[in-house]
């Protein structure tokens, strides 16, 4: 469903993402894993179209995205939550789901007319139904910048859903969580599994990732060094040396 | 001077101090929205006053008619600024967009010069002969008038920007103009509302103006871009109720020294004030804004 085909991003001299080519599955979950700087961010932000690529290619279900914008991704059936949460602080938790509508709309061209006669209906019952997915339901009226870290991740995984996504990049979903929210978070992405959305996962929580993934994609210095199911990634020598291998699995690399 | 005339001048203030509010909340809200400066948006309320006076030359029109047509035709010369100066411009490069404002500043004044020979233009006012007497108070109706007219457009902006899809989109676009792109929103649709809604407020604020000083004059733009300015300044940028309460404050001090000191030396108090506001309170009345995160 999701194509990279040789995709490169260069900034200034250093390649970020150097020559990358993988396939993702429709239903899977797919885990993006790798050191700090390996890339990872980088490749779901030339995904989404936040970055422009240096060279390479991105399809969805066959289709060109490569130099789609980020709105145009999203039209294309992309969501994704940030690293760094981005709500909207100075809107509500209601308002940060109800503003996320726009996407579906626009994606399945609702008309306006019979959208407004209808008082937005379709609408109101989604971000009901977010609302109690995410269990934020009795949060509703509370301003977004004012809810609990946990919390924010879990609206942030909402806001993404609105637009009822195909393919959802979630970066680091379990970055700053405690082991029972990380738990939660694999029960929640599992019911997304569920409902046909197929899961690009950028993680460094390693219980999660080997958890939850159906497959998994190893980065290096922007190079994928290696790709499996999980226990085979486990074992794998080469993703032990650029974990554990330190200065010297570094080296190794760099000169590769 | 008694102290009734001192009451007097700074309540005239207050209420001739909406149109600087009104004019602020169009600086401020570009500014949220964009993070630019749209040094045009004054001579885009002046010029929508000049159009609105060019059709009523032409058919005979109620006043208030007038200030609606006014408030339309500044709409489309919002759109219009936004279209020249910030979509058809890279907006990478901050300078290019100011510049590009100042451009249309320059002209849109030069069409008013040309078209009107530069000659200043009788405009209609709304209640100039009514006048509310409370023993020794008082209140001129056209200038009550003009606030009431001022805030029912706050009111209604206000509806808009916290009760609407649309200002909700704005209001997510000036806070995380990205993640609002990744929610399906346009910004390129998010910034000509803006101007366009923006222009309507300034249009009704130029034709306020011109009604109040009773003639429409290309003289009018820069001294209403700076008070516009300052208004900004002092409310804190990107603030919605800072411009409010600092056009009120302007127009309060401005028409007392007017008072006290006479027209000469009216501005340079305002600009003492903004002084003093860039000094002890750089940030404006308001350092987090209603918009911004």
């Amino acid at each position: 469903m999701l194509e990279l085909k040789v995709l490169s991003k260069h900034f200034g001299g250093v390649r970020a993402v150097d020559d990358l080519s993988l396939a993702v599955e429709k239903g899977q979950i797919f885990g993006l894993i790798g050191p700090n700087g390996s890339g990872k961010s980088t490749t779901v932000n030339l995904i989404c179209g936040v970055f422009p690529v240096t060279s390479g290619r991105v399809l969805l279900d066959g289709k060109d995205i490569t130099r789609a914008q980020p709105h145009q991704t999203l039209a294309a059936g992309i969501a994704r939550t940030f690293q760094n949460i981005r709500l909207f602080g100075q809107l509500t938790v209601w308002q940060n789901l109800w503003v996320a509508q726009n996407g579906l709309e626009d994606r399945q061209r609702e008309n306006f007319l019979r959208r407004w006669m209808s008082g937005n209906r379709r609408a109101r019952e989604s971000v009901e139904e977010l609302l109690e997915f995410s269990g934020l339901a009795d949060k509703r009226d509370a301003l977004a910048r004012n809810l609990a870290f946990g919390e924010q991740r879990r609206l942030e995984l909402a806001r993404a859903l609105s637009a009822k996504p195909k393919l959802l990049l979630l970066d680091e979903p379990a970055a700053g969580m405690n082991l029972e929210e990380v738990g939660a978070l694999d029960d929640r992405l599992r019911k997304i599994q569920d409902r046909g959305v197929t899961i690009l996962l950028v993680e460094h929580v390693m219980d999660l990732v080997m958890g939850v993934t159906d497959r998994i994609a190893v980065l290096n210095f922007g190079k994928k060094i290696a790709e499996g199911t999980p226990a085979e990634i486990q074992d794998d020598p080469a993703v032990q040396e650029a974990y554990l291998g330190g200065a010297g699995g570094r080296r190794a690399a760099a000169a590769g | 001077m008694e102290f009734i005339d001192i009451v007097l001048s700074i309540s005239d203030g207050v209420l001739f101090g909406t149109t600087y509010a009104l004019i602020g909340i169009g600086f401020t809200m570009i500014f949220g929205v964009m993070h630019k400066i749209n040094l045009a948006y004054a001579a885009t309320s002046i010029g929508g006053a000049y159009v609105s006076w060019a059709i009523s030359t032409l058919v005979p029109l109620p006043a208030i008619l007038v200030f609606l047509i006014s408030a339309i035709a500044a709409g489309v010369i919002g759109w219009l600024v936004y279209l020249c100066c910030f979509r058809l411009v890279p907006l990478d490069t901050p300078l290019t967009t100011l510049l590009a404002t100042v451009g249309m500043l320059i002209f849109i004044d030069e069409v008013v010069v040309h078209e009107t020979d530069g000659m200043p233009q009788p405009y209609p006012a709304i209640f100039d002969d009514v006048f509310f007497e409370f023993g020794e108070f008082g209140l001129r109706g056209d200038l009550l008038f003009i606030f009431v007219l001022s805030f029912a457009a706050m009111l209604v902006l206000l509806y808009l920007l916290y009760r609407t899809r649309l200002g909700i989109a704005t209001r997510a676009v000036a806070q995380q103009p990205m993640a609002a792109q990744l929610c399906g929103i346009s910004i390129e649709r998010t910034n000509a509302s803006t101007f366009v809604i923006t222009g309507m407020l300034g249009g009704l604020a130029g034709a306020m103006i011109g009604a109040s000083v009773g003639v429409l004059s290309p003289l009018l733009t820069l001294p209403v871009t700076v008070k516009g300015l300052i208004v900004t300044v002092i409310g804190g940028l990107g603030s919605i109720p800072g411009a409010i309460i600092a056009g009120l404050m302007v127009g309060a001090f401005e028409n007392l020294f007017l008072a006290l000191r006479g027209v000469t030396e009216r501005d340079m108090y305002v600009m003492l004030l903004l002084f003093l506001f860039l000094t002890f309170r750089p940030g404006g009345l308001f350092h987090r804004s209603a918009l911004r995160d």
